[in-house]
């Protein structure tokens, strides 16, 4: 074992600190607030990784780290590490939830109907560069519908696909259960996933997995180096309450609301249909219908490599992963020395034997 | 005026913009006093979620929420909001235990009934602007 010591270590880090705060602008409150509110998808892929609801401090690391994801990703995971659990919440059952856009793929006409919601899809894609030459006024948020005449959406709850093909006998009646404890799910947070996972560890890895990571395994998957090839059954992103039970009456009630997004593929298998779930914190299509896709080929009996359980959980964590890339960059000079010696050592007898 | 119940009072002013809501509770503290904070702290909240095809329950993420308990003329009160405001918190159990020791009844329903109106309203223009991104599709 060797070790490297660094002189003047210090004043290089607090210089270094200094040089990354003058190139990339002023940090504030404003800066934070601006961000929070102008860039909420943004915010929200911190919180769904970091896998902490808060969107100011979402928004505060994403300003203090200059927009380095990762990094900010870990500094809320950190914050999330400071802080005690004090209650479990009631589990949010997306039929309940106030949804904003619920379209599915597989069916035209489902119950509750498509609703595009807040969305760029069908848009066209042109960068805005009137905006930056002053030939046009920037865009302010109006309160109105365009479509004025348009009656309020009845208050009702708009139930899951599943829950539609259940009814008209495509898909099994899931076996009755008990209502789950909320303060007894598995919990990767606590305990060490195990595989196979139980399907709560293995959705709250897919809640909480890097976005790119679980888009790439997918990807693979959707590409043809799977086993299936789905369709979206539904996507859904809407707000979720978070119902917690008043400690002194037992009185139910919301502390608020939170972004949430989920999406469930189906995919027929002989003469049934199967189906692939996920869900996360914040509005996140690509994660949710590629996590989705990934749940379905794990229950795969032979998946690909890149789709097996242990393989997909582990490698799509992003503060681990993300954690294990950078800390080649420390140095590793004593065994890189080493590697150099046994290279060396390697050529000289390749020499004493051609001689 | 009847004093709503607590599971809508809670939900409503929760929601309620902070500033707003610990605005009227300053102007009521001298009738409330004196007040006896138990508790003033934010934490986790773990929010389970329901699996739609296999019927799983599991962790979508953890909300990061402040919470207080306070105590005042012989009643206790209790209240959580998502963030880190440790004051919102404090406002909201503050009116969660004057309900309860039924201080200040008109001046707290007539504050819950503007504040639902104001959120019911906010929320049917984002029913109205939801209700027109709707689509008919048709296959041919």
């Amino acid at each position: 074992m060797a070790y490297v010591a660094a002189r003047g270590g210090e004043a290089a880090i607090q210089e270094a600190e200094a040089l990354f705060r003058r190139l990339n602008g002023t940090l504030d409150a404003g800066l934070v607030q601006q961000i929070e509110r102008q860039l909420p998808y943004l915010v929200d892929r911190v919180m769904s990784e970091g896998s902490l609801y808060a969107p100011e401090l979402a928004a505060l690391a994403i300003a203090q780290t200059g927009g380095d994801l990762y990094e900010a990703i870990l500094l809320l995971r950190a914050y999330r590490s400071t802080q005690p659990r004090v209650a479990y919440a009631a589990p949010v059952d997306p039929a309940t939830m106030q949804t904003l856009r619920r379209i599915s793929a597989a069916f035209k006409d489902i119950p509750g109907g498509q609703i595009l919601g807040p969305t760029l899809d069908y848009s066209h894609r042109l960068l805005r560069t009137d905006l930056l030459d002053g030939d046009a006024q920037g865009e302010v948020a109006s309160e109105q519908p365009t479509t004025p005449e348009s009656p309020a959406i009845l208050n009702s709850p708009i139930p899951p696909v599943t829950e539609w093909l259940r009814l008209n006998g495509l898909l099994a009646a899931l076996p009755p259960q008990p209502p789950a404890d909320p303060a007894l799910l598995p919990d990767v947070t606590r305990e060490a996933v195990r595989f196979p996972a139980p399907r709560a560890q293995r959705l709250q890895s897919l809640a909480r997995a890097d976005t790119g990571g679980v888009l790439a395994l997918g990807y693979a998957s959707m590409r043809g180096y799977g086993l299936i090839h789905p369709t979206v059954n539904e996507v859904r992103l809407g707000y979720a309450d978070v119902l917690l039970e008043h400690p002194i009456s037992g009185v139910r009630f919301s502390a608020g609301r939170v972004r949430v997004s989920m999406a469930e593929v189906v995919s027929s298998h002989g003469d049934t249909l199967e189906l692939g779930y996920a869900a996360t914190l914040g509005w996140n299509e690509v994660k949710v219908i590629a996590g989705a896709m990934l749940d379905l080929e794990m229950d795969k009996p032979n998946p690909h490599p890149a789709h097996d359980e242990e393989f997909v959980l582990y490698h799509t964590e992003p503060v681990e992963s993300s954690g294990f890339c950078i800390h080649y960059k420390l140095p590793h000079y004593v065994t890189f020395s080493s590697n150099l010696d046994a290279l060396r050592r390697a050529r000289e007898m390749a020499a004493e034997e051609s001689e | 005026m009847a004093y709503p119940d607590q599971s809508f009072y809670l939900s409503i002013l929760s929601r309620s913009p902070a500033t707003v809501v610990k605005d009227f509770v300053e102007h009521l503290l001298p009738t409330l006093e004196p007040v006896e904070v138990l508790h003033n702290s934010t934490g986790l909240v773990m929010l389970p979620m329901q699996d739609t095809a296999k019927g799983a329950t599991f962790y979508v993420g953890e909300v990061l929420v402040a919470s207080a308990r306070v105590r005042l003329a012989g009643a206790e009160g209790y209240a959580a909001c998502l963030g880190r405001d440790l004051t919102q918190a404090l406002a909201l159990a503050l009116l969660d235990a004057a309900c309860t020791a039924g201080c200040c009844r008109a001046e707290i329903a007539a504050f819950v009934q503007a504040q639902a109106a104001a959120l019911e309203a906010e929320d049917l223009v984002l029913r109205q602007q939801i209700e027109a991104t709707r689509v008919e599709l048709e296959t041919f």
